[in-house]
């Protein structure tokens, strides 16, 4: 799904070597294609999946998007980057992009954010029930979409659900949650973070507690408050797992499905349709246009492949710190 | 002194060492550790809301949800009637079966393949192996909304659509994990497969009998992101099904829910949804150390 973390490709990096200085000699050669004959034995079923069902669907996939394709029948005629031209000039892409970039910054900002100040609260060290806190932080981690849809779906129901009644405990009265445009926004923003949090915790807590404990001991001789250690030691060593953090949460929140599809069905309206969710809609429901709905996923990928590279390439760069 | 004496000084003196370490920290350390106890209590709490509330839902009787004018999260009368609902209104036995056998399928295939490829990518010196490597990893950045549409057409067209071949093929092979196994694999020192190949040990045998038992760490933390990202599949059971009996649990649930909501039945929908959640909730309960270190390490959560 996402990259691989800084920590693994400095693992490749020292790990190749032992093997690049071969102890025998006839190792040394270039294999001939004879040799090389069992190594494909081990290698082709792999190849033979990830060809048929990811490589050539990813030309299928431009392909089908210069084409427009019959709903019934699928007769397919050349249109070049008409698909493309239409799209970018509607008003209902640029709507779902709206849609996503929201998803994108509420998840980005409080996925993150609460993730870091809860990591921060875990590492400090406890004598006693330290895994019962952790248990539940990161149980979301293994809750699928659909779960987490119904879960919500529950809690927002304005007649048996809690949100709203505990509101209304605080005296506020809550929102229509999944009926209005805009809270309808937010509530799928809170399930998508929700079952975020428990992934950036773990990554968040173990990027903390690599930091070297020197450090803080020398903020403390500095006499360096807890608060003061946090923003000038934590905070600073964090920025490589933040900005790891940064794609992942990118990345999932652009590819927000599942929730929108059990809470709201991308509605009130379009109000929460993203884009993924309209390559559904144009793909698979009602009448079908495959040609739009590769056109858009083709743009949508061309986005995240731009930010796994981006993270690449970021984290040559950034990862060394001390 | 007798020995009772001395046992009696030397229990005492253990919890003592503790107590002087302790109090090496500043004093009001002991009694700051209670602001964050109640914090990390109140942050669980609200994370684990909504699967408390959904458990406690799906044992309460259906008018004591709909007739409450406040809601409790916590049911008067226990009932068992609404997983006897979910199990038989919905056919949830069957949506589970088909699950087990789709993620089965997946999770088997992919262990054995990328244990395979892995080895190949590991061990072997071959034409094009740097090559076929880059092309490997580049496969982890595309994302599923670029192959989707064309492995619906072709998987349909191949007359697979509400199959366990349809739900499962294009899943069979996974290039984290082959790039997991590889990782892990070199880490193992060469010399020991130079030494079994000077005893005659063919790679097979070395692969399966010595490699493999070596690997146990990295292949079950695998298999747990395997089995725990087919089990969660959504948008592609979503649409290669369209038959009820081929559903998934995932999908199920969603159709359930789309029933039962018309009903306002929760409770059964809540039971629904923690049938569909027991076996990852049963994986994180037992494999929780190994689960969040994976992540931790790989970055990746299957």
């Amino acid at each position: 799904m996402t990259p691989k973390h800084s920590e693994e490709s400095s693992v490749t990096t020292t790990s190749i070597k032992p093997q690049e200085t071969p102890d025998t000699a006839p190792k040394a050669r270039k294999p001939t294609w004879r040799h090389s004959g069992k190594a494909f034995l081990f290698v082709l079923p792999t190849f033979l999946v990830l060809g048929v069902f990811v490589y050539f669907p990813i030309i299928e996939s431009f392909r089908l998007s210069l084409n427009r394709v019959a709903p019934f029948g699928g007769k397919e005629i050349f249109v070049g980057l008409n698909n493309y031209t239409r799209l970018l000039s509607s008003p209902q892409f640029w709507g779902t992009v709206k849609v996503s970039i929201f998803f994108m910054v509420g998840t980005v900002v409080f996925a993150i954010g609460f993730a870091v100040a809860i990591a921060i609260l875990l590492s400090i060290p406890l004598k006693r029930f330290s895994w019962y806190y952790r248990t539940a932080i990161f149980i979301p981690v293994v809750i699928s979409s659909a779960i987490a849809g119904v879960l919500f779906r529950l809690l927002y129901n304005p007649v048996v659900g809690f949100f709203n009644y505990w509101l209304s405990l605080i005296g506020i009265d809550g929102p229509n949650w999944l009926t209005s445009s805009t809270w309808s926004l937010v509530a799928v923003t809170i399930t998508v973070v929700w079952r975020q949090l428990g992934f950036n915790v773990i990554i968040a807590l173990a990027g903390i507690q690599q930091i070297d404990a020197q450090l803080y001991e020398a903020a403390k001789v500095d006499g360096a408050g807890a608060m003061r250690r946090i923003w000038h030691v934590t905070l600073p060593m964090l920025t490589p797992t933040l900005f790891f953090l940064l794609v992942v949460n990118v990345i999932t929140s652009l590819q927000a499905f599942g929730e929108i599809n059990i809470l709201t069905d991308g509605g009130p309206g379009k109000a929460t349709t993203n884009i993924v969710y309209q390559v559904f809609v144009d793909g698979f429901v009602g009448t079908h246009f495959v040609g739009r709905a590769s056109a858009q996923a083709f743009l949508l990928a061309l986005l995240i492949i731009g930010i796994s590279i981006a993270q690449f390439k970021g984290f040559s760069k950034k990862v060394h710190y001390q | 002194m007798t020995t009772a004496d001395m046992t009696a000084a030397d229990a005492q003196s253990t919890p003592l060492t503790v107590e002087l370490e302790h109090d090496a920290e500043p004093t009001k350390r002991r009694f700051g550790e209670l602001p964050i106890h109640l914090s990390l209590l109140i942050i669980g709490l609200i994370i684990a809301v909504p699967i408390i509330v959904a458990f406690f839902m799906s044992f309460t009787p259906l008018p004591e949800i709909v007739g409450r004018s406040d809601p409790k999260i916590l049911p008067d009368t226990w009932t068992l009637e609404n997983y006897d609902k979910a199990w038989r209104a919905s056919p949830f036995p069957r949506y589970m079966l088909n699950s087990f056998i789709q993620t089965g399928v997946i999770t088997i295939a992919q262990v054995l393949l990328s244990i395979l490829a892995g080895f190949a990518f590991a061990m072997f010196e071959f034409r094009g192996k740097a090559i076929l490597f880059s092309i490997l990893i580049g496969s982890l950045i595309i994302p599923f909304e670029l192959t989707f549409i064309p492995n619906f057409l072709l998987v349909s067209d191949l007359g697979l659509a509400n199959t366990y071949a349809g739900l499962t093929i294009p899943f069979l092979a996974s290039a984290f994990g082959v790039f997991m196994m590889r990782q892990f694999f070199m880490s193992i020192p060469r010399d020991l497969y130079d030494a079994a190949k000077i005893d005659g040990a063919s790679d097979w045998f070395y692969l399966w009998r010595i490699m493999v038992p070596l690997s146990k760490g990295a292949i079950s933390a695998f298999t747990i992101f395997a089995f725990l990202a087919a089990w969660n599949q959504y948008l592609w059971p979503l649409v290669i099904t369209n038959e009820e009996s081929m559903r998934t649990a995932q999908i199920g649930l969603r159709f359930f829910l789309v029933n039962q909501e018309r009903a306002t039945d929760w409770g059964a929908i809540m039971a629904g949804a923690m049938i569909v959640m027991i076996p990852t909730l049963i994986v994180f309960l037992v494999a929780q150390r190994q689960l969040v270190k994976g992540i931790a390490m790989t970055g990746l959560k299957g």
